[in-house]
């Protein structure tokens, strides 16, 4: 965690590294900004000027404009994808966020034993390969042999057993789930941490005030965990736009379409359906969207960074 | 002050939810090992059998797969850490012109998911003839890591006395051996975590192997493991246990390397 | 995050310089042409003998027991016979199939020889892409127009410029016929429903005992299709199925019939006759249930003839969804497998022809039979199975070759159909649409394809 606050703080732009300007400097810089530039931006610029066209991958394309762009909006297949995502953030930011609160929020005061083990555990589940959490999801959430309908009856509330990927009501909240599962160890993490730091005599200030348990937590806990707040809600609010791997393997977007979700629609387009226009104008849209939300998530939030 | 019964409360909270965080992954160990012919169940249990795990290998091609991943992964961490930090040394310790604007396009590459650029990517690699290589894996996944460690390395060297960069200097030591023998023996926890972090995203990757790679023998272990589940979505335990062997590397360099994997996690978050 | 707006202006600098900025697609404009030529091209049998060292990539979807035995036994025949010939078998799920192979066809070390769906979505677009070299110079140097029934040949016919399905030149072959039927278990069902409203009355029994009356899964989406067809084909004229599946003048999904259709598949689901949550049940999970006995009728293409027969034995017998009345002609859903064709890159595409030729050829034919799968080619009367379900299997498919009984896949019809039709069923079974809705949602999509071809 100590890292965490270097990284943030004196990472600060404006400082001045040592020594004098040398041009050399360009020297070490030039391998890593040619692979990045070759892999990351001339590919983003390139998306940008496919999605300018009507392209099937095969037969040459013909140029569009901003129609791809008009039907992100008017498609309503490309309206539900991307207001699936927008549900997503829900799932794998703001539950995440707010269960991390919640125990940030108790244990700000508290020395708590044994944290680096619960630590350990709670990220656990972030090293696991995104196929492997959905393999393992799939498996759970089985109507016949899945563990959480057997679980259900087992408990007598077999009426609440459903086919939760199969379910055109659940089958989203159930892939968000997955995403709640994947990112509340790291939100927990990261907020108690932070709480632990806040000083002492914030706390004692505030009881002298008068203030109870919530009041405290508002005055007290959740402005000084800003910060902690935005790193999180970023980190998890691009993972859910983003998310491929758990829609391609438990659910292909189904049913119907009510798991399709931009990235899915990426690459059902450009290597399915051969709409490859279309499927750069929704990854243009998705690095816009990330862009925005970040910028938004980090005002508020002020990150260290940009102080 | 205290009081008890918070802690208590607190470990109880905490307690539940690393329960939660750790079933299904128990889950997914117990079904693995289970009878192959019997109950078939997630989470059921009628005793050991390890046998699956050999079946697995076999019927999966998971050696293949995992050797490819080996590969990509080891290319990829090793050539993206030695960028990375000679970028992140000029960013950190050295001023030129135009610093601040290169670091921020850099930081923007923080912000590109693959799956926004794999579309173009599919299609200059392909017009490369590169798709269906190793490269078609390991250089977009370069492109991107070293976004990532600049920053990181940039955040270390930044953290370095000056005195002691300048204390070489005045010895007459050149940049480049400054760099080496006295700032990577300081380097080594923030290059190992790192080196970690890099190791899991690339290790982890599925939708780049997905496009780029139909031969069989560059299938990585993600992606072997998906075509795994088409062809046995009956067989559960054997599906158990090729999952486990996908996920294992990671875990056991993450059981043993788990300070650094945290630490990097919650600094690295705007990484993504 | 100020500092991202000229960093930004900067990274368009930069690209703008190195990113090539031409129409995408570059000039493909010729390669119908070049196919039709290759097209009218004669060829000789190759000696595969002679051919050299060859090593012959194959991507198929044959994972299910008997397919699966059947293609280990095929190839390692033909690698016994040719021992220079090494086959390099790539075997994936139908699912996995279908949404990676665009992608392999199109690489540099393309597979040799894939099975590539018929219909607009994968043959017709790999097709238009000049991706798949026609292989009639081949099938007038092995007779394979007198291997198959012509209309199991137009099925995998595409015109050189994939606007056309069912005419022009041929692109493959296919191993297997396929009848989308109904599969029943023995033991509960004494006398198989003679027409459809006795169908429904068993199925309501079922479901009054208890039981589940028509073992289904859908999570895969592509069940459905079936589901609805194989009622669609006793309500709607065969004709109008064709019609609409060859997307022929006039054609159209938004008719009385096809809501009919609908309508009855959604009561069927409303009254409980699937299996619960069947769109969350896998479609391998759904009829491994019903090979272990529960649930009475089973929905399903004759690619599961083989693992049913392994594990019912003579439990289990095959017929046709019965029509209104007893007397009716038979129909039902149904064609040839996925075809083997050979791609345009492969730089062995003699022997990949042989290779075909070989899987598809009489000796094959018993293979498949002998494994329990349903050959599309004529076999040896003396290979044809007398008892079982196969035999059930191969007399229904006797019966609607003699009657022109087949109706053709839906989900050929568009290049976005598979999504379009799985995902509208998936609604219409889980009365999400109407069947009206289904219907007209249908039909715009349909409408939208065909106005910009």
């Amino acid at each position: 965690m100590e890292l965490v606050s270097l990284t943030l703080r004196r990472g600060h732009p404006g400082e001045r590294p040592p020594g004098e300007p040398r041009s050399i400097g360009y020297l070490y810089l030039a391998p890593a900004l040619i692979v990045f530039a070759g892999f990351v931006l001339v590919p983003l610029l390139h998306a940008a000027w496919l999605s300018l066209f009507e392209w099937d991958g095969l037969t040459p394309g013909t140029w569009v404009g901003l129609h791809n762009y008009g039907d992100v909006v008017s498609d309503p297949a490309l309206r539900r994808a991307f207001g699936h995502a927008l549900i997503l953030i829900v799932f794998y930011a703001l539950l995440p966020v707010a269960i991390g609160l919640v125990l940030a929020g108790l244990v700000a005061r508290i020395h708590v034993p044994g944290l680096p083990v619960f630590r350990t555990i709670l990220f656990l589940p972030q090293v696991v390969a995104m196929v492997v959490v959905a393999v393992m999801w799939r498996m759970i959430y089985d109507p016949d042999q899945g563990a959480l309908n057997s679980i259900l009856r087992s408990v007598g509330l077999g009426g609440l057993a459903k086919s939760w990927l199969g379910d055109f009501g659940w089958a989203l909240p159930a892939v968000g789930l997955i995403g709640t599962w994947v990112w509340y160890g790291l939100a927990m993490v990261l907020l108690t941490a932070g709480a632990q730091k806040i000083p002492q005599s914030l706390f004692d200030a505030a009881r002298v005030d008068g203030a109870g348990p919530v009041r405290e937590f508002f005055a007290v806990t959740l402005p000084a965990l800003r910060g902690e707040i935005a790193v999180a809600l970023t980190l998890t609010t691009i993972a859910a736009l983003r998310n491929f791997d758990l829609v391609y393997i438990t659910t292909q977007g189904g049913p119907g379409d009510a798991t399709s979700v931009p990235a899915f629609q990426v690459y059902d387009r450009a290597f399915k359906s051969g709409q490859v226009g279309s499927a750069a104008a929704i990854g243009v849209c998705l690095v816009a969207i990330i862009f925005a939300l970040s910028l938004l998530i980090n005002r508020t939030g002020e990150p260290r960074w940009a102080r | 002050m205290t009081s008890r019964r918070d802690q208590s409360l607190t470990l109880v909270i905490l307690g539940v939810f690393s329960l939660v965080a750790l079933l299904p992954i128990v889950g997914i160990l117990v079904t693995a090992v289970q009878d192959p012919n019997g109950l078939r169940s997630f989470g059921s249990f009628d005793g050991i059998h390890l046998g699956n795990f050999g079946d697995a290998w076999t019927q999966g091609h998971f050696g293949s797969y995992l050797r490819s991943s080996t590969i990509v992964a080891v290319t990829v961490v090793v050539v993206s850490s030695v960028f990375s930090l000679l970028a992140g040394y000029a960013f950190g310790m050295m001023r030129f012109r135009g610093a601040d604007v290169l670091f921020y396009v850099l930081l923007l590459g923080l912000m590109v998911p693959m799956e926004a650029v794999i579309v173009p990517l599919y299609y200059d690699l392909r017009d490369l003839k590169l798709t269906d290589t190793y490269w078609a894996l390991i250089l977009p996944q370069i492109g991107s890591s070293v976004a990532f460690g600049t920053f990181w390395m940039r955040a270390f060297f930044r953290t370095v006395p000056r005195s002691l960069v300048e204390a070489a200097r005045i010895d007459g030591a050149s940049t480049w051996f400054t760099l080496w023998r006295v700032l990577l023996p300081l380097a080594r926890p923030a290059v190992l975590t790192m080196v970690v972090l890099l190791f899991m995203w690339t290790w982890n990757e599925f939708l780049l192997a997905l496009v780029m790679v139909s031969d069989e023998g560059l299938r990585t272990a993600p992606l072997g493991l998906s075509f795994f589940q088409g062809r046995n979505t009956s067989n559960l335990t054997l599906l158990a246990a090729g999952a486990v062997i996908v996920a294992t590397p990671v875990v056991v360099l993450y059981v043993f390397l788990q300070r650094h994997f945290i630490r990097g996690m919650l600094a690295g978050a705007v990484k993504g | 995050m100020r500092f991202t707006i000229p960093g930004a202006a900067v990274a368009l600098a930069l690209a703008a310089l190195t990113a090539g900025c031409g129409t995408p697609g570059g000039s493909s404009a010729d390669t119908a042409k070049n196919t039709d030529q290759e097209a009218r091209q004669t060829v000789a049998k190759t000696d595969v003998a002679k051919a050299g060292k060859v090593t012959l990539t194959v991507w198929d979807q044959e994972v299910r027991g008997g397919q699966n035995a059947q293609m280990k036994r095929l190839n390692a025949a033909f690698q016994q016979k040719y021992p220079n010939v090494t086959i390099k078998r790539v075997a994936k799920s139908f699912t996995d199939l279908n949404t990676t192979l665009k992608l392999a066809v199109s690489s540099a070390n393309a597979p040799d020889v894939v099975e590539a769906n018929q219909g607009r979505p994968i043959m017709g677009q790999l097709v238009k892409a000049g991706l798949l070299r026609p292989v009639d110079p081949y099938a007038r140097a092995y007779g394979w127009q007198n291997r198959y029934s012509s209309v199991l040949l137009d099925l995998n016919k595409f015109s050189s410029d994939g606007k056309t399905f069912g005419a022009g030149n041929l692109y493959g072959l296919s191993q297997m016929g396929e009848i989308v039927g109904v599969f029943y278990n023995k033991d509960k069902v004494k006398q198989f429903p003679q027409t459809m409203a006795d169908f429904v009355a068993q199925s309501k029994q079922a479901k009054a005992q208890g039981d589940v009356p028509i073992q289904f899964g859908n999570l895969d989406k592509f069940g459905g299709i079936h589901e609805y067809e194989t009622v669609l084909s006793r309500i709607a004229d065969k004709q109008t199925v064709r019609d609409f599946v060859f997307a022929r003048q006039g054609a159209s999904f938004d008719n009385p019939d096809f809501v009919k259709a609908a309508t009855q598949l959604q009561d069927w689901a409303k009254a409980g006759y699937f299996t619960p949550n069947f769109n969350g049940v896998g479609y391998d999970p759904a009829w491994q249930q019903f090979a272990k006995g529960k649930g009475r009728f089973l929905i399903a293409g004759t690619w599961v003839t083989a693992d049913l027969a392994k594990q019912m034995g003579e439990r289990v017998g095959f017929a046709l969804m019965p029509g209104p009345s007893a007397s009716d002609q038979p129909v039902a859903l149904g064609g040839e497998s996925l075809p083997f064709t050979i791609t345009s890159k492969s730089k062995h595409p003699d022997v990949a022809a042989a290779y075909i030729d070989f899987i598809t050829n009489p000796d094959a034919a018993k293979v498949l039979a002998e494994t329990n799968n349903l050959p599309a080619m004529p076999v040896d009367p003396s290979a044809v199975p007398s008892t079982g379900l196969s035999a059930d299997v191969f007399a229904q498919w006797k019966r609607l070759n003699a009657d022109d009984g087949l109706i053709p896949y839906l989900d050929y019809t568009t290049p976005t159909f598979y999504d379009d039709i799985s995902g509208g069923v998936q609604r219409l079974m889980a009365a999400k649409d109407t069947p009206a809705q289904f219907a007209k949602s249908m039909q715009s999509v349909y409408d939208k394809w065909n106005s910009s071809r």
